[in-house]
């Protein structure tokens, strides 16, 4: 590593609506080092790198590269530029072996694959690299950690001299990780450099020559080796520099007293669901949840918070445990059967997962509530006049911005189809609310009347499951809070004992 | 907001069709025929004459059922080829009943005949479009490659019946059963088949089905976000079992009234000639229509306006029927393309 600069992001800035990306983010990468990018989810980090690759195009701002100004408007310019990325799921072929993987799309030739003219090319740079994988085995039957090698391979392939590896160790097993850490040093001597994101404290400390923290859409600073410590990287990472910016992005909102009920409104024992390709499942979790109570769920995604909501709403996916609503037993409940007895949910994505885009507002309102009798006649014809009604109410009672109940909800702002979602879980009266980053991607004013149906849902004896991936957040209106890592608990902790450095370092697979 | 769409939608028809005659016209005036003549006998023979439009109201009742065959999984994202199948299957299954009772000395009036070969030709046809609804939902075949090879299935079924010594009537030349008896049999009114009435009562049913019903109102979600759908309770196997048996029970329907109330047999011909022209036409009205099963009745009465038409062309011009075909085709292939094009969302 010498400090000659690589890559160099200037006033980089990107705005998604009426949400700040990225804020002026200055970033630079040395020639020969593991750069490692560390944030909270939404803090910015895949945006920034996908315009880097050419995914997306800043608003404002300049991309040097040895010093020379360049323009990336697809990644087709950055992989000429000697940019390679490796995304977090893999973007082989399973079909192809890992030559026809590797050489896809590179062929001058217009008529011919050269598969064996290649092959020692690419056995060359497998070997040189260290990196050892089947060349004629189809991709699909091979590990995730193979298969990230072949990615590695490909881009060095294709002559990059930057190599962004996004969220590698996701989908890893421990001697997986091992082995990528040797690729990674092998590939720095090669004079390849490095840009790593990620969101675990161990990675960064092991892997990384100095890292950049990121903290919603602005750069916090960057550390040099020396001063790569566990203290100063979550203190960056959930504790704000400048403490201006905190108090004005977050609304103000109280958390009044309120009276928790007697006996727990959902009660978690000992809960486990199998991981899978796409989820580290959930492992032996236990709580209880009481009326008059808001429990926040502390995790940086992917670390079983969607598991923990799906398996609530739909028990029939549940393993091992029991799961009790109001001190009723609903293991093997349907959907519709546990918002019978009282639940409802509002799920993360909201446009891919909670509403029907191109259905009117009644339609969307109508989801959920669909078999119930009070919307049904002789429990088959539906009571459109009856839906007209709780809809229109809906609307008044959740400010939502609409012409009319009869308009295609995709037509609404991300704010009021966000409103729209909670609407419809105030239907009925409710025990138990499960929502799932209820104000992700909202501005302030929408995010504080969120906020304040919390409260309300709270202060009404309801109790409220609010999975979140802002601490902050969660600090200013949780009662409790729950860490999950890995899919499983690290704790919960009392209003009192709130602590972002606790609860911050706990997220990240750190140790209390 | 919704009026602007609607007229972009008109206009992408209008466009469609105006765009394939023109195709059209130039192809037979390549021929030597005089297009204004083509185009006319084309689009008016309906009109013209009482026998024409009780022609096309004929070719429009199978073909609506047909259509809602494809339309109603369609819905829910899934295609149904097997509307030719699922309305030889009901048809052919009718038959047997219909000929089986008199065979056996049981002859019932027509009030109990009728309506139990209608319930017939629902539960075979439902019955037939269930097997493809069931290795969709259970083992995740696609229906496009189970339906087509069902298709066979049922062909060759109706071949069987046809052909088989207990039914065929030993005194035609070609394969064809034994007249169904008189009280399971339908007439004319007007010389428009009695059954047009069912054909209304199913369109009837399918709209408020669609548009009033709990099932319709989950047929529609999983329609527009099956993710969505899923997340808040509905039963997407279910569903897709529910539907399949809706379009293969109407389809089924489409080829009893076939059978008890054009042919009043089984005809081994059918298979080849009407019935598969109701089955493909069927599913290409369905691609017309795009999944919105209010569409139908027009679209497929439109659809018989240039079948008719194509059959007075081939009779007083000798063109081919293959020509309108053709322009059939190229209408299909303007509107899902210029829909493509104009419609698409941002």
């Amino acid at each position: 590593m010498n400090n000659e600069i690589f890559v160099e992001l200037k006033n980089i800035r990107k705005v998604f609506g009426s949400v700040v990306a990225l804020d002026d983010v200055n970033f630079s990468v040395l020639k020969g080092e593991i750069h490692g990018l560390l944030g909270e989810n939404g803090a910015g980090k895949s945006t920034l790198m996908n315009i880097l690759y050419g995914l997306y195009s800043p608003d404002k701002g300049e991309i040097y590269i040895e010093g020379n100004k360049v323009k990336i408007n697809s990644p087709y310019d950055s992989i000429k530029l000697g940019i390679g990325m490796v995304h977090q799921v893999s973007t082989l072929v399973p079909q192809f072996n890992a030559i026809e993987n590797i050489i896809l799309g590179t062929s001058e030739d217009k008529y011919r694959l050269k598969i064996e003219e290649e092959r020692e090319k690419i056995k060359n740079i497998s070997k040189d690299l260290g990196l050892e994988f089947p060349l004629d085995v189809k991709v699909k039957d091979l590990s995730a950690g193979l298969k990230q090698k072949i990615e590695i391979v490909r881009a060095i392939y294709r002559g990059a001299k930057l190599l962004i590896l996004d969220e590698p160790t996701t989908s890893l097993v421990e001697s997986e990780f091992k082995d990528l850490l040797r690729t990674l040093r092998s590939l720095v001597k090669k004079g390849v450099t490095i840009i790593f994101i990620t969101h675990k404290m161990r990675e960064v400390l092991e892997a990384c020559d100095r890292v950049t923290i990121l903290r919603r859409g602005k750069v916090q600073g960057t550390l040099d080796k020396e001063d790569m410590t566990t203290d100063n990287i979550v203190k960056m990472m959930f504790i704000e520099k400048d403490i201006k910016v905190t108090e004005s992005a977050l609304p103000k909102v109280e958390l009044p007293e309120s009276k928790k009920s007697p006996k727990p409104i959902l009660e978690l024992k000992d809960v486990s669901v199998e991981s899978s390709e796409r989820s580290v499942g959930l492992k032996n979790i236990s709580f209880e949840l009481y009326g008059g109570e808001i429990l926040g769920v502390a995790a940086v995604s992917g670390n079983g918070e969607k598991d923990l909501a799906e398996i609530i709403i739909y028990p029939k996916n549940l393993n091992r445990g029991e799961i009790y609503v109001d001190g009723e037993k609903i293991n093997g409940l349907s959907t519709l059967q546990v918002f019978s007895k009282g639940v409802f949910y509002t799920p993360e994505d909201r446009i891919k997962e909670g509403i029907l885009p191109d259905g009117n507002l009644k339609e969307n309102i109508l989801l959920g509530h669909h078999s119930e009798d009070r919307f049904l006649n002789n429990k088959t014809f539906i009571k459109w006049d009856e839906v007209r009604i709780t809809t229109v109410d809906i609307i008044k009672k959740f400010n939502v911005y609409a012409p009319s109940e009869e308009i295609i909800i995709r037509r609404l702002s991300g704010g009021n189809i966000q409103k729209v979602i909670m609407g419809r879980a105030f239907v009925n009266p409710i025990k138990l609310l499960v929502t799932h980053n209820p104000t992700s991607g909202l501005d302030v004013s929408t995010v504080e009347f969120i906020f304040e149906k919390l409260v309300e849902t709270r202060g009404s004896g309801s109790a409220v499951l609010w999975i979140g991936e802002d601490l902050d957040e969660l600090m200013i209106l949780s009662d409790r809070i729950a860490v999950l890592y890995k899919g499983e608990l690290q704790g919960i902790f009392n209003r009192d004992e709130f602590d972002k450095y606790k609860i911050g370092l706990l997220m990240i697979g750190g140790q209390r | 907001m919704k009026d602007k769409k609607i007229l972009r939608v008109i206009l992408i028809y209008f466009l469609s069709i105006l765009f394939a005659f023109l195709v059209i016209s130039i192809i037979v005036s390549i021929f030597g025929y005089n297009v204004i003549k083509v185009l006319k006998t084309l689009l008016t023979t309906s009109f013209k004459t009482t026998f024409g439009f009780q022609e096309t109201i004929k070719k429009t009742i199978p073909l609506i059922f047909t259509t809602y065959a494809y339309t109603i999984p369609f819905m829910i994202k899934f295609f149904n080829i097997g509307g030719w199948g699922q309305m030889l299957f009901g048809g052919t299954i009718t038959a047997v009943v219909g000929l089986t009772l008199p065979y056996l000395g049981i002859n019932f009036p027509s009030y109990i005949m009728i309506p139990l070969l209608i319930v017939t030709g629902i539960l075979a046809g439902g019955f037939f479009g269930l097997i493809a609804g069931f290795l969709a939902a259970k083992f995740d075949i696609n229906p496009i490659i189970s339906t087509i090879m069902l298709n066979f299935v049922a062909v060759q079924f109706l071949n069987f019946i046809a052909t088989n010594p207990i039914y065929r009537d030993p005194f035609e030349g070609h394969p064809i059963t034994l007249p169904l008896p008189k009280s399971g049999t339908l007439g004319f009114i007007y010389g428009v088949p009695v059954s047009i009435i069912f054909a209304i009562i199913s369109i009837i049913f399918v709209y408020v089905l669609i548009k009033k019903t709990k099932l319709g109102y989950e047929i529609t979600a999983i329609g527009h976000n099956l993710d969505a759908a899923q997340k808040f309770g509905i039963n997407f196997q279910k569903t897709i079992l529910t539907t399949f048996f809706i379009a293969g029970a109407l389809a089924g329907l489409g080829g009893t009234f076939e059978v008890i109330n054009i042919h009043k047999k089984l005809i081994e011909g059918f298979a080849q000639t009407s019935g598969a022209q109701y089955g493909i036409f069927g599913v290409l009205t369905g691609l017309i229509v795009a999944g919105d099963p209010v569409g139908v009745p027009i679209a497929a009465f439109l659809m018989s306006v240039l079948l008719v038409g194509a059959d007075a062309l081939q009779r007083t011009m000798q063109i081919p029927v293959e020509m309108v075909f053709l322009s059939q085709a190229l209408i299909v292939l303007f509107i899902v393309t210029f829909r493509e094009r104009f419609l698409r969302r941002t």
